[in-house]
Formats: structure tokens, sequence, C-alpha cells
């Protein structure tokens, strides 16, 4: 077997997490090979310089912390979500209401019906605009800039 | 808390308790933020990640598939989060040049020896190792991590990651040989 098939064993051989098998075949191929030798030898080196080498964790009070800003969090989403439908049904009454007082009163002035008019066409361009953006953003792929 | 007992709370999530959750979260905050770390390097965004990941879970957890463990399942998220972070973050040093040149000077992962009599060459190195460490590709990083510095063995990142060993290890190897190179380049000696 080559070299190539023996790379990942070696890291295997050297954190002590191969069966007694693999260890065997692992050393065999040392005894012919001495690029592997070498190899292995220097990623021993590399595991002895990080043997007592640690990630720093976050201060105790982040872990005390993590659970209870992850419940306020669904909390507030939820209080999000229903404030949002109450907007939505709010709204929605208030351009019903809007609709019928100002297209259907003939008391209303004229200008007064264009510049509502307006700010319905208005509104309802820049929320088309943005939707459509949002649904071919959500197509595309999102980390093709992402070299991996 | 055993896989019975998992299985069990995460049937609990599914019908809305978050006290069940917080079970799950307790469990696997740890490696959620060191995987999160590999990805985006930074501790502070690593914490804001893992828990923007842990609530985006909550929210989808009726699709999750009970008969299989929940870390790959979350794992996907996690990493979706963390990408679309790096992908934000670039977009904004590309805008500016010389925040990118600070930041590439400056940040490291944080690694410290737990030996309480290192020398200054010894912080010398950790901090080298550090550096070296954010150069490293994500998937890299977050193997180093798991296994070299927080001493996962190969079935427990085989279980977190949802891989085969077979795939530990030579990611295992590749990551090593990578932040060797790295070491080398930057003259460390050890």
């Amino acid at each position: 077997m080559s070299c190539d098939t023996f790379k990942p064993l070696l890291m295997g051989y050297l954190d002590e997490e191969l069966t007694a098998l693999e260890a065997v075949r692992v050393e065999q191929h040392l005894e012919e090979c001495h690029d592997c030798t070498a190899e292995l030898d220097d990623f021993r080196k590399l595991k002895e310089v990080t043997r007592n080498m640690r990630v720093v964790m976050p201060d105790d009070k982040y872990w005390d912390e993590y659970w209870s800003n992850i419940y306020n969090r669904l909390e507030r989403k939820a209080g999000w979500i229903l404030l949002s439908l109450g907007s939505i049904i709010l709204s929605a009454y208030g351009l019903y209401w809007v609709i019928a007082e100002v297209f259907l009163d003939k008391n209303v002035h004229p200008v007064i019906r264009i510049g509502v008019l307006t700010l319905i066409v208005g509104f309802c361009t820049l929320l088309v605009s943005v939707l459509r953006e949002r649904f071919f953003l959500s197509k595309s792929d999102k980390y093709e800039r992402i070299k991996r | 808390m055993n896989p019975i007992e998992e299985g069990s709370a995460i049937e609990r999530c599914k019908n809305g308790d978050r006290e069940a959750f917080g079970l799950i979260v307790q469990k696997y905050m740890k490696p959620a933020y060191y995987v999160a770390l590999g990805y985006v390097g930074r501790p502070d965004d690593a914490l804001d990640i893992s828990q923007d990941a842990f609530i985006n879970a909550f929210r989808h957890i009726k699709r999750f598939d009970s008969s299989k463990s929940f870390f790959p399942w979350f794992y996907s998220i996690l990493k979706n989060l963390c990408l679309n972070h790096l992908s934000r973050s670039r977009r904004r040093k590309e805008d500016s040049i010389e925040q990118m040149v600070e930041e590439e000077g400056q940040s490291r992962i944080p690694v410290e020896t737990v030996n309480p009599e290192q020398g200054a060459v010894q912080r010398d190195i950790e901090v080298r190792i550090g550096k070296a460490l954010q150069r490293l590709r994500p998937k890299e990083r977050e193997i180093i991590i798991l296994q070299h510095f927080q001493d996962y063995s190969y079935q427990e990142i085989a279980d977190l990651l949802g891989i085969p060993i077979g795939t530990v290890m030579s990611r295992l190897y590749s990551a090593r040989r990578e932040l060797r190179r790295e070491l080398e380049r930057m003259g460390v000696r050890y």
C-alpha cells in the first residue's frame, strides 16, 4: 500500500486511537518508510509543544448566563411575533378604513385622494421591490464568496 | 445525559418545552462554542453565533428526526450561521483594507498553556500558534481545536460532526500538516 493510505493512519497511531491490528500495520510500514517516519516525528514534536495548551474558555459567568440568554431571546421572539401579527392586523384594518373613508366618500377633496393613492402605490412598489430582491437572494448561493 | 434521556428531552422540546431544551443546551454548549470558534475565530462571535444556532434549532426542532443524534443536525445549522457570518465579515473587510490589515495582524485563536510556570518563550509560542491557527481553513481549525486542544477522542469527534472516523483521521492529518507549515513559515522552532 502507498504512503497516502498510511498518512491518515499516522494520526491514529500518534494519538493511540488505532486498533491493535491497525497499529501493527502502521509499524510495519514505518520500518520500511523513512519519509513517513520523519513525518510522524514532526507531528510528534507538534503534539508535544501543544500538549498542555488549551483554548482559552470564556469566564464561568458567560456559561452561567448562556442558557438564560437563549431563554430570554426565545421568549422575546415569541413576543415579537405576536407584536408583528397585531401590527399587520391593525395595518390591514387601517388600510381598509382609509380606502373606505377616502375613496368611497365623495365629499373628500380630489387632492387628498391623489395624495393617499400616491402614498399607497409608493408603499406597494417598495414592498414588492424588497420582497423580489429577497426572493432572488434566497435562490442564489449565499456562500459563493467563501473559499472552502 | 444519556441518549435515552436526550431523546426524551427532544420529544418534550417538540411539544414546546423550553426547560427541556435547556438540558440539551447545557450538554452541547461547549462543543458548539468550539466548533463556532473554529469557523469564525473570535470568542465573542463564537458565543453569539452558537447561541443563535440553538435558537434556530429550537424553532425548527419539529423538523428534527428523533431517531438520529442531535448534534450532527445542530451542527449543520451552526455551520451555516458561521458561513453567513464569515461571508458578511469578508464583505465588510473588502470595504476597508486598513481594517483588514489591522485584523490580520492582531487576530489569533486564544490558546494558553495549563502549566502555570510557563516562561516568556512558551508564551511567545502560544501567541504564534494562535496566529497560525487563525490562518488555517475553518474545517482544519475546527478539528485541531476539538482534538488537539480539547482532547476529544476520535469517536467523540466523529459523533459530534457526523463523519466517519476515517474522515476524522484524514482531516486531522491535513490540518496538522497545514499547522506545521504555517508555524515553519512564521519561523517557530519547537
